[in-house]
């Protein structure tokens, strides 16, 4: 952990050879060079792979700034329509490790939603404003907003509030029952509890 | 120039501070560069210092004489810059498509920073230092990493360097000599902000100055001496020119270079000499920066440390930003950091 020296931007890490460029490092001419400063790691694939070890350096205050293709999100559901769900993107992590200082905004597109019989999902039933869902990045996107997925298990909506403001809790992967009040059933693509 | 609307303005002609009656025994001494052509003064430079920003610095070259007994106007110079960079950030809604970050640096003075007050609204020489210190950032940030996405730098001068040296209050005339050393400060200040946010840069990028000189006041120089760091109140009406680089020194290159006045035969010394500046100055940002970096890995352990014994509550922390509530509301549960 933090036995590993800090290495400094602009630091030689050594020959290309001997090291492939991890996160936080960047190559130059032969040389690996690091780009942030923070403690270097070394990620050795097992024996009988040729492939040399990856040095990568992480930041004190969480891996990413900025999620990329394959970060697994959370975010709030900001508004919906029928051909997708627009959603901003409050956390990086499975379990929301790294906190944005500003949201950023995504969009789940119909056809992002499930992974089986995806012509006849229909957004108002897997999403409302309000949820808290997790999902993972696919694609940057365009200049507005990144694209996501939650065509998993263990991706959807992760909390829920019903229609009549009461705390609901997931029954089914495709239905909520709210606790307390009527006891009613809300239809939302749920993540499965793993 | 335009007047500012928005608040009560002083008197256009500017104000002078008030000018105290000096004992008449205590002459203001003028102030003499006692170190030598290429020693640097001490800075003072410490990241972290803004817990809501992604990354801060603050950097200060603190006076070199002590202030004389009876005397009211301070004697001597000195540099006191504060940056704070935000990013990388989503851009506005009608921005177009970037690949790569879009970085913008802006410098202000406070009004109280110089001897002749300035005012609340940017004016040209705070535009032209916002313009060098991002010719000098953009050589240096790794922009392709974060696509979609600004960061913006923005540094505050709360003191800053005088033109000349003002004798007991009177008017500081000068040849406009003190933004140089102020734009290598907002260069060393910028890079340590910069890394302190964990923004990927190709180097630590740090500001020197050097400039050429007259022959000295009390003779025994001759005329094109190179001083580096030169403290324009050191320098009353001797600079002839002087210069500014932004010098990466792992790669030996440079991203910025602005040079003022007449050298004559001694431009390519002053630009070394610069470099030579810029290279001590590296000396203590990579200190100050190593620093910030362990005192945020250690907080990161502590934080680790008692997630792991499932303690309630938050326990004293520097807080960086990213840990702020209000982003996750009550609806959430918080894993105990």
């Amino acid at each position: 952990m933090s036995s590993n020296t800090i290495t400094l931007p602009g630091q030689d890490l050594g020959p290309i050879s001997s090291n492939t460029v991890g996160a936080g490092t960047h190559i130059y001419g032969d040389h690996l060079f690091a780009s942030i400063a923070g403690p270097v790691h070394t990620t050795t694939l097992q024996a009988p792979s040729k492939v040399p070890s990856t040095l990568s350096i992480t930041r004190p205050t969480g891996a990413l700034l900025l999620p990329e293709v394959g970060t697994a999100v959370l975010g709030r559901v900001t508004r919906t329509n029928p051909r997708q769900a627009n959603f901003s993107i409050l956390a990086l992590g499975s379990t929301g490790d790294v906190v944005l200082a500003e949201p950023l905004p995504a969009i789940i597109r119909q056809q992002d939603i499930r992974l089986t019989e995806i012509d006849k999902v229909t957004v108002a039933g897997s999403f409302r404003v309000g949820d808290v869902v997790k999902g993972v990045v696919i694609s940057l996107g365009d200049e507005r907003a990144y694209f996501a997925s939650t065509a998993r298990d263990e991706l959807g909506v992760v909390m829920a509030v019903s229609e009549g403001g009461n705390r609901m809790v997931p029954i089914s992967w495709r239905e909520f029952e709210e606790v307390g009040g009527t006891g009613k059933k809300e239809a939302r693509k749920v993540a499965k509890v793993v | 120039m335009q007047s500012d609307r928005r608040r009560l303005n002083p008197p256009p002609g500017g104000t002078a501070p008030p000018v105290f009656a000096t004992v008449p025994d205590a002459k203001p001494q003028r102030p003499t560069r006692t170190r030598k052509p290429d020693e640097h003064r001490k800075l003072f430079l410490r990241t972290g210092i803004v817990p809501s920003a992604s990354g801060s610095a603050y950097y200060e070259i603190p006076p070199q004489q002590q202030q004389q007994t009876g005397l009211l106007v301070p004697q001597r110079s000195s540099l006191k810059i504060t940056c704070t960079v935000h990013g990388p950030r989503p851009l506005p809604r009608n921005a177009a498509f970037s690949p790569n970050l879009l970085l913008s640096a802006h410098v202000k003075f406070a009004p109280f920073a110089t001897h002749n007050r300035r005012g609340y609204v940017r004016d040209a020489s705070e535009r032209d230092l916002g313009a060098h210190l991002e010719t000098a950032l953009r050589g240096v940030v790794i922009g392709e990493r974060f696509p979609k996405s600004g960061c913006e730098v923005v540094l505050t001068i709360l003191d800053g360097e005088e033109d000349g040296w003002g004798a007991g209050g009177t008017e500081v005339k000068g040849g406009g000599w003190g933004i140089m050393t102020v734009l290598a400060g907002c260069i060393t200040a910028a890079s340590a902000a910069l890394v302190d946010a964990g923004i990927d840069c190709v180097d630590l990028i740090s500001g020197g100055v050097a400039a050429v000189k007259y022959a000295g006041r009390h003779g025994g120089q001759e005329d094109g001496v190179v001083v580096l760091d030169p403290a324009p109140s050191e320098h009353d009406g001797e600079i002839m020119a002087a210069c500014v680089v932004g010098y990466l020194q792992s790669r030996d290159e440079v991203t910025e270079m602005w040079m003022k006045g007449d050298a004559g035969t001694q431009v390519q010394t002053l630009i070394d000499e610069a470099v030579k500046a810029a290279s001590l100055v590296r000396a203590v940002l990579a200190e100050a920066v190593k620093d910030g970096v362990q005192a945020k890995v250690g907080e990161a352990e502590d934080e680790a440390a008692m997630a792991g014994s499932a303690k309630e509550g938050k326990g004293k922390r520097r807080c960086s930003g990213i840990y702020e509530a209000g982003h996750l509301d009550d609806l959430l549960v918080r894993t105990p950091f």
